[in-house]
């Protein structure tokens, strides 16, 4: 029969000198693109810092739009890479930073991750690669390929 | 490329939350492949296995194996098997039929033609498996959710399509629902249930399988938590036995399954788990940690 060994609470932590953070660079804009369009040879601004066409000699392959969604304590980059004829073709996670101490996008909370190379954890507080627990919603993210879809899915064409 | 060429990292949302994939050991080009691969693997659950998708397995089985016996993907079958297993040997503890409750809720949509929310008890058998992957229920008013076992399937599915490709070690989280595979431990930080910015403890993996169920918080909008979204199928209300559940098993799709039965038994769940050589970690409304025998070495509690 197996046995229960019992802890006693561990105490909320009232103050801590960082504010408790997870966050994740996976890919930067230009790696994201390279990824969506292996076979692009150059991608062109369409609108700026947003929105780019793929183009492989000359000839449009499809378009790729970088976007935020922004919450609380949540805050992810992320990009949809959508064919010539606006169907998603991929969603891919750039960055993703979730933090407790205060407002997630204050500029000085931001400034920590300036020049962080991609694929590292960004290590604040202490060095959290892997967490669990609640499971996170995705529903914020979604709504926002669909708004990109609303925007931009006729209009790129 | 990213800067440690020798392992990389993904994250896509699939399955309603965040799926991060990650592989070490391998050139660049051969990496990519393999996770373009296991995040295939997982869109494929997804689209066999979601309640919202219409054309999905479990949307077909929800509209018409009340009626007729219905053929479904062998992948759906294998989760069907599993979960019906699961619930006997739970005595109707672990539940895939309690979709009504859960749309009563509000953590499920309900669409045109759902029948009335049962008040009853729940229908014993509701599910009826036959060779050739088929389906029937045996009531036109049963439906089924698979949000308590599909994301611990998905993740094994993901996990073989990354060892078909040779990948050394890797893991692969589906929004705490995690497999890890290879020859080096890996440390998960568990959250506090109680204040999810914070880890409650760490556990060392190797080679295995853990997954997660807590009350629900949203750091899109708040960092308070609300009622869990497991429904105790004996009362048809949200389950408050204890505020967390960690789960370690063979498999990603059995500590999936087992997270909702230590959530509605807590410590009485001691023999499920054993059946299926598993262990658990659990967070009572006081706050105590309570750990298996066989798994308080590897826990580690935050200081």
């Amino acid at each position: 029969m197996t046995k229960w060994v019992r802890y006693a609470a561990p105490a909320v932590a009232v103050a801590s000198i960082a504010s408790p953070a997870y966050a994740i660079q996976y890919l930067s804009i230009g790696e994201a693109q390279k990824q969506a369009f292996p076979s692009a040879t150059q991608f062109t601004e369409v609108q700026a810092g947003r929105v780019w066409k793929a183009e492989a000699g000359g000839r449009g392959i499809g378009f790729f739009v970088f976007d935020r969604v922004v919450g609380k304590h949540l805050f992810i980059d992320y990009a949809v890479a959508l064919s010539t004829s606006g169907v998603v073709q991929k969603v891919e996670i750039l960055q993703y930073r979730e933090s407790y101490g205060g407002e997630v996008n204050s500029p000085s909370w931001l400034s920590q991750f300036v020049g962080k190379a991609s694929g590292s954890a960004l290590r604040i507080n202490s060095d959290i690669r892997n967490i669990a627990g609640a499971t996170l919603s995705s529903t914020h993210l979604t709504e926002g390929v669909k708004r990109i879809l609303a925007v931009y899915g006729n209009r790129l064409r | 490329m990213a800067t440690g060429s020798d392992s990389i990292r993904r994250a896509r949302p699939l399955l309603g939350t965040f799926v991060e994939i990650g592989v070490t050991g391998e050139a660049a080009f051969a990496m990519e492949a393999a996770v373009d691969a296991a995040f295939e693997a997982v869109a494929n659950v997804h689209r066999l296995m979601s309640f919202h998708a219409a054309d999905s397995d479990v949307s077909r089985l929800n509209r018409q194996a009340g009626l007729r016996p219905t053929r479904v993907h062998a992948w759906t079958f294998e989760v069907l098997e599993a979960a019906v297993e699961m619930h006997r040997r739970s005595n109707g503890i672990f539940d895939i039929a309690v979709a009504p409750t859960l749309q009563t809720m509000g953590l499920l949509p309900r669409s045109a033609g759902d029948p009335p929310i049962p008040s009853g008890p729940q229908l014993p058998d509701a599910i009826e498996l036959f060779p050739g992957e088929t389906v029937r229920f045996r009531s036109p008013d049963v439906r089924i959710d698979l949000g308590g076992i599909a994301k611990g399937f998905a993740v094994d599915r993901a996990v073989e399509a990354l060892r078909r490709f040779d990948v050394q070690s890797g893991i692969v989280n589906a929004g705490g629902d995690l497999a890890v595979f290879g020859r080096d431990p890996q440390m998960i930080h568990i959250r506090d249930p109680r204040d999810p910015g914070r880890p409650i403890c760490r556990v060392e993996i190797t080679d295995g399988a853990i997954a997660s169920t807590a009350r629900r918080f949203d750091p899109f909008r708040s960092s308070e938590t609300t009622a869990s979204a497991v429904v105790d199928p004996g009362t048809r209300k949200p389950t408050d036995t204890i505020d967390a559940a960690t789960v370690r098993a063979p498999t990603c799709m059995v500590a999936d399954a087992l997270t909702k039965i230590v959530m509605i038994s807590g410590t009485d769940a001691t023999e499920v788990l054993e059946h299926y050589n598993a262990s658990a970690l659990l967070i009572s409304t006081d706050g105590d940690v309570h750990i298996t025998l066989d798994w308080h070495h590897a826990v580690h509690l935050a200081a």
